[in-house]
């Protein structure tokens, strides 16, 4: 398969509660009480509960994932920033576009956004290349 | 009660833990954040990012994450695929500590290696946090 400069690959998007939050932070052992707590986290900057940076990290890995298959798991790279919180409401949108080949990888612009379309995470994500075509 | 994290110095080690990738374990990850796409790989794969997971978890047993804690950033990579049931040692170092108007800005480093002592995952996680405890000297 080839995948082109400038493919974008299938989103992910997903709905987040505090349910599901909650049940992340059980899984992930993160009990930061400004993810569970919503009396805690009301008296934060950010005024209410936030998703773990890392779940939403895990929309953009499933993405990877369904975009790259096992190469994602065997030798994928991902260097982002966290922008703004993923809150209990939102619909987060993980996306991404091959932007280049380098150093036999397939690099691609990822970002997640919610529904307001404002950007929650940005970075690069690079996986061992299938051939990505100039 | 482990330390506060925002009282580390920079070079700080914090303890390794190891844990088996139990079968329930993986279940549960892959529900909580609902994984469509790791099911349609071999059957046995976990998904990458539940190791990151597991070695943010050897952080959070090693140090008290102070509240108003923010995750700044974080690379990785994914050195080879994990299978349930495998037996993985997570461990994290401070390699970067910087502290301004009551705020630590802290860069650790995350490794997970195999029982063979072989690297299945690295990477780097920026955090920034209230500086409110006493610094380690």
């Amino acid at each position: 398969m080839t995948l082109d400069v400038g493919t974008e690959l299938t989103p992910v998007v997903k709905e987040l509660t505090q349910e599901k939050i909650n049940r992340y932070a059980r899984a992930g052992g993160d009990g930061n009480p400004l993810h569970t707590d919503p009396e805690f986290a009301a008296r934060t900057q950010f005024g209410g509960t936030i998703a773990h940076g890392l779940l939403v990290l895990a929309y953009l890995s499933e993405m990877m994932t369904a975009a790259f298959g096992q190469a994602w798991l065997s030798g994928g790279r991902l260097k982002v920033r966290f922008k703004a919180p993923a809150r209990p409401g939102d619909t987060v949108s993980a996306v991404g576009r091959v932007v280049r080949a380098e150093g036999g990888r397939t690099v691609c612009a990822v970002e997640c956004r919610n529904q307001r379309d404002e950007l929650l995470i940005s970075g690069e994500a690079a996986c061992p290349a299938r051939e990505v075509a100039a | 009660m482990p330390p506060r994290l925002d009282t580390l110095a920079n070079g700080h080690q914090l303890p390794s833990l190891a844990f088996e990738l139990s079968p329930e374990w993986a279940r549960e990850y892959v529900a909580a954040v609902e994984d469509g796409a790791i099911g349609a790989l071999d059957g046995e794969f976990v998904p990458p990012m539940a190791v990151v997971a597991l070695g943010s978890r050897a952080l959070f047993e090693g140090a008290a994450l102070p509240p108003g804690a923010v995750h700044l950033g974080q690379e990785i990579e994914f050195v080879r695929p994990v299978r349930r049931g495998e037996r993985l040692t997570a461990s994290a170092r401070v390699v970067s500590r910087g502290e301004r108007q009551g705020w630590v800005l802290m860069g650790i480093e995350m490794n997970v290696e195999d029982q063979g002592g072989l690297p299945v995952m690295t990477g780097r996680a920026t955090l920034t946090m209230p500086a409110g405890g006493e610094r380690e000297a």
